[in-house]
């Protein structure tokens, strides 16, 4: 603690006396010395005030969130609860009768615009179900006909043949049905 | 009691078109010969539920303290807290002069329709024509009187072929949720 207390009253007392000295240099020659020395003091001046503005600047200087490319996990804000800056705070209402007017116009376009894609669907797909359905009707169609021509050949076949074998088979049936006619009298009797 | 912001708006606009059509103008539309502001109907939101209201009104709702207004006006319905909007059987005065399709159902369809139940087939006496499936209709009887709303299961070519118990519209809301749900319509 000793030896610090004279070293500050000799640097105090050293600077007073450039003071002093400085002080009747600048009095004694007014005009011509002061001339001469403006030029310097005012460069450092004008030096010292870019320096300090442009520290401010530098500080002043706010990074964005994007521009310092931090993870989104490691920032402040949530990732969901992200506000715009610069957009104005709370809802935006719609009142005038014009802006819920433009907002159903689009709604009922919208809206028109499906209801008439689904019935075009709609009506395509009974198209081909109609379609789908007469084709197999003609196919059903097609098969009972041919059925039926198949029956009405061999119908025909079977008469063709029952005509020529009647012939053949009446005698032999007639002469059954009089030997079955014995045969019952021979019973009987 | 607020206004509709935008998204708001178009949703329940996006609503209500399902089950109106071009009627729906009128609803907002300021009626025909009166030039008076206040004549005109809007829709406001108070406590999440959404009510079709005269301007004139809801001018006068001002005087009354939030907490004490239980509602004003015709309900519509409410949005839930993800956004979306439920419909409410309310709602039915607004849309049943404007639907865009109609059901009508016959005398022995009513009683289970107004019990919750879905309309059947058989219970059907009239249908709009070309009637999309998954449409919303407007449910009324014989006489024209609306008892109700729901989306149809079929459309309206597709459900002659259904047999007789076939359902054909699903019931959204009937006007029993008047009884049924006494506690919970106007309360949150």
């Amino acid at each position: 603690m000793a030896p610090t207390k004279p070293s500050v009253k000799g640097k105090s007392s050293s600077s007073k006396g450039d003071a002093s000295k400085g002080k009747p240099l600048s009095s004694g020659t007014k005009i011509s010395k002061k001339n001469v020395k403006r030029p310097p003091p005012q460069e450092m001046k004008s030096k010292a005030r870019t320096e300090k503005s442009q520290l401010k600047k530098t500080k002043k200087r706010v990074y964005t969130e994007e521009e310092l490319g931090l993870p989104k996990l490691n920032a402040i804000t949530p990732v969901g609860v992200v506000k715009p800056k610069g957009k104005k705070k709370g809802k935006t209402f719609v009142d005038d009768a014009e802006g819920m007017m433009t907002i159903l116009a689009m709604v009922n376009a919208e809206k028109e615009g499906q209801i008439e894609s689904k019935m075009m669907k709609a009506r395509q797909l009974e198209e081909i179900r109609e379609a789908k359905r007469k084709e197999a009707e003609a196919r059903m169609a097609q098969k009972k006909s041919k059925l039926d021509d198949v029956k009405q050949s061999i119908r025909q076949n079977k008469k063709h043949k029952g005509d020529a074998g009647a012939s053949k088979a009446d005698a032999p049936s007639g002469g059954s049905s009089k030997s079955k006619g014995k045969k019952k009298s021979v019973s009987f009797a | 009691m607020r206004q509709l912001t935008e998204e708001e708006t178009r949703t329940l606009f996006e609503k209500l078109a399902n089950y109106v059509g071009r009627g729906l103008n009128e609803l907002i539309a300021p009626p025909s010969g009166s030039e008076d502001p206040n004549e005109r109907y809007v829709f406001r939101m108070h406590q999440m539920r959404v009510y079709h209201v005269k301007l004139g009104l809801v001018g006068l709702a001002t005087s009354i303290p939030r907490d004490n207004l239980l509602s004003l006006g015709t309900c519509v319905g409410k949005f839930t807290k993800t956004g979306k909007f439920r419909i409410q059987i309310t709602a039915l005065d607004l849309l049943a002069p404007h639907a865009r399709y109609k059901v009508h159902i016959k005398p022995n369809g009513t009683q289970p329709f107004l019990y919750g139940g879905n309309v059947l087939k058989a219970h059907v006496g009239r249908w709009s024509e070309d009637c999309p499936e998954h449409a919303g209709v407007v449910v009324v009887d014989m006489n024209d009187t609306p008892l109700g709303f729901g989306v149809t299961a079929r459309s309206s070519a597709e459900s002659r072929k259904l047999d007789p118990t076939a359902i054909c519209v699903f019931s959204q809301s009937d006007i029993g949720n008047y009884l049924r749900d006494e506690d919970t319509l106007f309360t949150t």
